[in-house]
């Protein structure tokens, strides 16, 4: 199979430091991954190509990167699945979101950062029995669901909020975080989730879904911070901006069976946010002056006593787990 | 073709344009849109009610669908959150029996029940899939030569890819570039292409959700679109609503990129009149790029 | 120049189990790695830990007794027996910290059916065991604050009056070369599958460590002693684990035949690995193989059992075979997978060399002999890692650092200065990589005969006359990839050295080497370790150490 990589290429060391795109052409196996074709550029072609990897495998998650625009380990990536329909390279480049080290090497420094963050070590509660912990299978199988993750970064890389805002926690930090307030074993789980109420923590994800469909692993990063927003304010934590908007959301489709948009803002600020209710204020004039203003009176959808129903019996589902 | 036509809250609520227009297209397209079998129906959630309560979140799609079933319609939405959010439910119930007929034994008390055979439907999707590129072209009397435009997705109707069968439908991928292109406009690519809007954390991290309206419009603008278009009206709300204070953050000139509905975007291609289509209800003024395309608003 | 009590070389399993250890007992411990912790190795132990739990009715004695069996009488008894009688504090240890083992009906720890072994004694997490212990020690090390220099790659051993005083190591990241000065440095660098090729070796298992303690004199010890795991995929030798035969898979050859009945009427597939090995080999070489591979089975698991215990060599098999194995059986063969031997060390760790630990598959105390069952390797980095902590806590109380300082990594940098000179025409490390590789794999793997391993050693020396002439393209400093690559493959070929000498030495067939030519077991003259080791003057020498015997003779091994 005939494979042309154009690989985003970046020298350090060199005068004026910039990134350009080098190509590389050549015959390879039918069922070569990505990482195999730029093994043997390095190896064969081009000695001066930097990149990460190891085990090929995807398991030791160091070969993210992008391929096609679109974070992917090149290990589990097969190259003739991502081959240009078109006849163009298939483009290779390092991960987004984290700072250029060379070639396809990038900074990993604050995404260790971020980890240490959220405490990422098990913090049980009373004395250690002399055996082993007692356990429900099931928790343990739920935790090896996140526990799969390989720490590859690549929802790091697309993140869409990490790269307007590098205070967010990101998914991979708030996926480990979710390691420890799902294990039975943790006993800090209410510290836990005060800390990642705060900002840059959990209500901070703008639930776009990129760490979903980027991860190797199916870690479902963004699901986990759903579940431990749920867990905050289960836990108490109802007093931010998030939690208010979530439940003020809940409240307009259980009253009136589909969303109240006027209200929404005021009853996630609360009404007397005189603050916040200001910074949206030009926005509702104007949308007013443009005649967009959703109507005052929201109407209720015909029928909603059946939602209401569906609304108790599935809390009550819940609430009896 | 007839569907069962669920508007989503935002199209009658605070995007008033988007419902009008697609008002204004269906004829045109010969779409009979029935609104009658979803007028029972709630909110899909957004997402943001399955934060809280996954499945009640399926619980009230798999209500809707039941709904739809029970008119023997095909179920269309205009709205690529809702797109998402019922594509992931109705991933959820036809993929594990047990789980469905515990939902519907909740649905039962109303004589409901869901047997899995709905697949929600964006317009955008619908013209592709079941109308057809070529009937949209022979409705287009006013094709949009010259018209450089950037879409813009929405999270929901590319990610998670899986819930929404692109492996089975690989034109899902660039759907919105083959209706641009079908209605004679040119497609401005560019890398926000298919990132999120920031509308879902608005409220809770301003700066954050600004500045991804600044990039994505900014970005577009820089690379020659005259407009933005897109399929949800979410997305609408934040680029169009809050592109002035976006403008303001990063502090620079106004951007001024007009953000249009999907359903506008074809209707201008049909000649209908941009007024009955509230063109000139947005934010960001399409008095402008209506002029220099020669349409008055 | 940087300065710690105790340097560990090295972070997977071994490294920060030993690292773990000093730490906690008020030591000034610091860890060098070429890669992020998380990134080494002990990841692709897929399949679980062994330990005999006494409140489950089984016997630690069990657990010795087949491990010694396992290693055909080739592992020394009383490093067994500690191996063995350590692993429930170990297993317990590591559950406390967070491990999240799989766990049955009653929340106890569960377990499952492992090669060689009578007992279902082996401890797991679904199908990635390792995984979960290196992240979760990882997390350990992260609480302790212990130092870690990551992407750091050591040069080499520094040595002052017969002891061992530290390493020269290069700060990846700036090219920078540093000088770090200990008291006590544990090697727990792994092993060095990448001289095979192909190999269920990361790219990172080069021989780092092995090579770096042969350089100062200490002797690497049953060397010839490589393993071929069953299983492994034709496309990239990539491992699929044990726990699938474990589960209860099937090996079928072309005929669809379960030929371990003929092989190992008793323990069929779960027989010793080197035994499962040879016969797969057999099958292939005489006829019955499908393009090379037999064939493993689990359908009559059922898509439930698959997808909760082995669901990430499912992954595997449909990444990287295409093939599904919930719908259809996956070739494979046996591939080389682990060494045996390693830097010999004492059961506390220690080297011939003052101040120099090893400990893990770097190291060879030795516990596995001839052959290492399948689940005793996690168990070995995690006891043995903690044994060197705690005697180099020791060992450091009482010492001072050596009279050193940054000049000692002049050599180095004068080496690489040199190998970065080099004329820009010459070949890049790869071929020779390759070679070596195939070389290895085609004369020192599951069989062997006298003319093949001549025929290997004389390759390795046409290849080391190459190897001083390879050129690196990248001449930076920032991250040299190519740099390292080509460092890396120097000490491959000095492992690979010490394999084809010590194979050559080995005049008998035992555990995984298994020669044509020599096709019996002989406990009269063979019963010992072969010793490896390069003089000063840069010649090899080999020496011997009896066996230790303490419970159980040597006797005919079948299963």
């Amino acid at each position: 199979m005939e494979v042309t990589l154009s690989v985003s290429r970046y020298d350090p060391d060199s005068e004026r430091p910039e990134t350009y795109y080098q190509e590389y052409g050549f015959d390879i196996d039918e069922n070569a991954t990505v990482l195999d074709g730029l093994i043997k550029v390095r190896e064969e072609i081009d000695g001066s190509l930097a990149l990460r990897c190891s085990c090929r495998s995807a398991i030791c998650g160091s070969c993210a990167m992008r391929v096609n625009g679109q974070a992917m380990l090149a290990c589990n990536t097969r190259l003739a699945d991502v081959q240009p329909s078109n006849g163009g390279p298939v483009v290779v480049e390092p991960a987004g979101n984290m700072g250029l080290v060379k070639d396809l090497v990038v900074e990993f420094d604050l995404f260790w950062d971020k980890i240490r963050a959220v405490k990422p070590w098990l913090q049980p509660e009373g004395p250690e029995p002399e055996a082993e912990y007692l356990a429900p299978s099931e928790d343990m199988l739920h935790l090896s669901g996140v526990m799969s993750c390989i720490m590859c970064g690549a929802c790091v890389s697309d993140c869409t909020v990490l790269e307007v805002d590098d205070n967010f926690l990101g998914p991979a930090a708030l996926a480990k975080a979710y390691r420890f307030v799902a294990d039975p074993r943790d006993g800090a789980d209410n510290e836990r989730l005060g800390e990642l109420n705060e900002y840059g923590g959990v209500w901070d994800c703008t639930r776009c879904m990129q760490c979903v469909e980027v991860c190797p692993k199916d870690v479902a990063p963004m699901d986990r911070i759903m579940a431990m927003r749920d867990q905050a304010m289960e836990a108490g934590y109802t007093n931010t901006y998030g939690a208010r908007h979530a439940m003020a959301f809940a409240d307009s489709i259980e009253h009136s069976g589909t969303l109240d948009e006027l209200r929404l803002p005021i009853k996630t600020f609360g009404i007397f946010n005189i603050k916040e209710m200001i910074k949206l204020a030009p926005v509702g004039i104007k949308a007013q002056l443009a005649g967009k203003r959703p109507p005052i009176f929201h109407k209720k959808t015909p029928g909603v006593e059946n939602v209401r129903r569906l609304f108790e019996k599935t809390e009550k589902v819940e609430n009896d787990k | 073709m007839k569907y069962a036509f669920y508007p989503g809250c935002v199209s009658r609520g605070a995007a008033p344009e988007l419902y009008a227009s697609t008002m204004e297209v269906a004829g045109r397209l010969g779409l009979e849109l029935d609104y009658e079998p979803m007028k029972t129906a709630s909110c899909t959630g957004s997402g943001v009610l399955q934060e809280k309560n996954q499945r009640l979140g399926d619980t009230l799609n798999a209500r809707t669908f039941a709904l739809a079933e029970r008119s023997g319609l095909p179920l269309l939405v205009i709205c690529s959150t809702c797109q998402g959010v019922m594509s992931q439910a109705n991933k959820r119930l036809t993929s594990d029996p047990d789980y469905l007929a515990s939902v519907n034994e909740d649905l039962a008390e109303e004589g409901l029940e869901y047997k899995g055979t709905i697949e929600p439907k964006h317009l955008m999707w619908a013209i592709i899939e079941d109308i057809g590129i070529d009937k949209l072209k022979a409705a287009v009397t006013r094709p949009l030569t010259g018209f450089k435009v950037a879409p813009f997705y929405g999270c929901y109707i590319v990610r998670p890819s899986s819930a929404l069968d692109f492996d089975d439908n690989p034109e899902r991928k660039d759907s919105l570039e083959r209706v641009i292109e079908a209605v004679g406009a040119e497609v401005v690519d560019f890398d926000g292409k298919t990132a999120c809007c920031g509308f879902p954390i608005l409220t809770i991290n301003q700066t954050a959700s600004l500045t991804m309206v600044a990039n994505h419009t900014g970005e577009a603008k820089h690379k020659g679109a005259m407009a933005m278009v897109t399929p949800c009206p979410l997305c609408h709300l934040n680029l169009d609503g809050y592109q002035p204070q976006a403008s303001k953050l990063r502090r620079q000139e106004p951007i001024d990129l007009p953000i249009i509905h999907f359903p506008q975007m074809l209707g201008l291609a049909m000649g209908i009149d941009p007024q009955a289509m509230r063109l000139n209800k947005h934010i960001v003024s399409t008095t402008k790029l209506l002029s220099t395309m020669a349409l008055t608003p | 120049m940087y300065e710690h009590d105790v340097l560990v070389i090295g972070a997977g399993l071994a490294g920060m189990r030993a690292a773990y250890t000093a730490s906690q007992n008020g030591v000034d411990v610091a860890v060098v790695s070429k890669v992020y912790p998380v990134r080494s190795h002990s990841n692709a132990a897929q399949g679980g830990i062994n330990a005999a739990m006494t409140d489950r009715g089984d016997a630690w004695e069990d657990h010795a007794f087949e491990t010694v069996k396992g290693s055909d009488y080739l592992a020394d008894q009383d490093a067994v027996e500690i191996l063995s009688s350590e692993a429930e504090h170990e297993v317990i240890s590591m559950e406390h910290m967070g491990v999240i083992f799989s766990r049955d009906e009653e929340g106890r720890l569960a377990t499952r059916a492992f090669g060689g072994q009578s007992q279902a004694r082996t401890f797991f997490v679904a199908d990635f065991t390792g995984q979960v212990l290196l992240h979760v020690l990882h997390e350990q090390i992260l609480r302790l604050g212990v130092r870690v220099y990551e992407e750091w790659f050591v040069l080499s051993l520094i040595m002052e009056e017969g002891e061992c005083a530290g390493a020269v190591v290069m700060e990846m990241k700036t090219g920078d070369i540093h000088v770090i000065r200990a008291k006590a440095v544990i090697i727990a660098a792994g092993g060095l599958g990448r001289a095979f090729e192909p190999s269920t070796n990361a790219l990172i298992c080069t021989g780092d460590g092995m090579a770096l303690a042969y350089q100062v004199g200490a002797p690497l010890m049953d060397m010839e002693m490589v393993q071929y795991h069953p299983t492994t995929l034709k496309s990239n030798g990539a491992l699929l684990s044990e726990a699938a035969r474990g589960e209860g898979a099937y090996l079928l050859n072309s005929e669809g035949q379960r030929f371990m009945e003929r092989y190992a009427p008793n323990m069929m597939e779960l027989a010793s690995r080197d035994v499962v090995s040879r016969a797969e080999q057999t099958e292939i070489n005489e006829g019955r193989g499908v393009d090379g591979c037999v064939l493993l089975d689990v359908r009559h698991l059922g898509e439930k059992v698959i997808d909760e215990k082995l669901s990430q060599i499912r992954q595997l098999g449909i990444d990287f075979a295409g093939a599904d194995m919930a719908h259809e059986p996956v070739p494979i063969r046996p591939g080389m997978h682990y060494q045996m031997g390693g830097i010999k060390t004492d059961v506390d760790g220690l080297t011939n060399v003052p101040g120099l630990y090893a400990a893990g598959e770097t190291a060879c105390v030795s516990v596995h002999g001839g052959n290492r069952l399948g689940a005793n390797s996690l168990l070995d980095t995690l006891v043995f890692g903690r044994r060197s902590g705690e005697h180099a806590v020791d060992f450091v109380k009482s010492k001072k650092h050596a009279n050193i300082d940054d000049s000692a990594a002049d050599p180095d940098r004068e080496q690489i200065r040199a190998m970065l000179a080099r004329d820009g025409g010459g070949e890049l490390f790869g071929a020779v990589r390759r070679e070596l590789g195939e070389t290895m794999n085609n004369h020192l793997a599951v069989y062997r005969d006298e003319e093949g391993m001549r025929t290997a050693f004389e390759k390795l020396s046409e290849l080391r006359a190459r190897y001083e002439k390879v050129v690196v393209h990248d001449k930076g400093k920032v991250f040299n990839t190519n740099l390292i690559f080509t460092l890396e493959l120097g000490f491959m070929l000095d492992c690979a050295e010490a394999i084809i000498l010590g194979a050559l030495e080995r005049k008998e067939s035992r555990g995984a080497h298994t020669r044509t030519d020599m096709p019996d077991r002989d406990d009269e003259n063979w019963l010992k370790h072969i010793l490896i080791s390069r003089t000063e003057d840069g010649e090899t020498a080999v020496d011997f150490l009896p066996v230790k015997i303490t419970q159980w003779q040597p006797q005919v091994r079948s299963y």
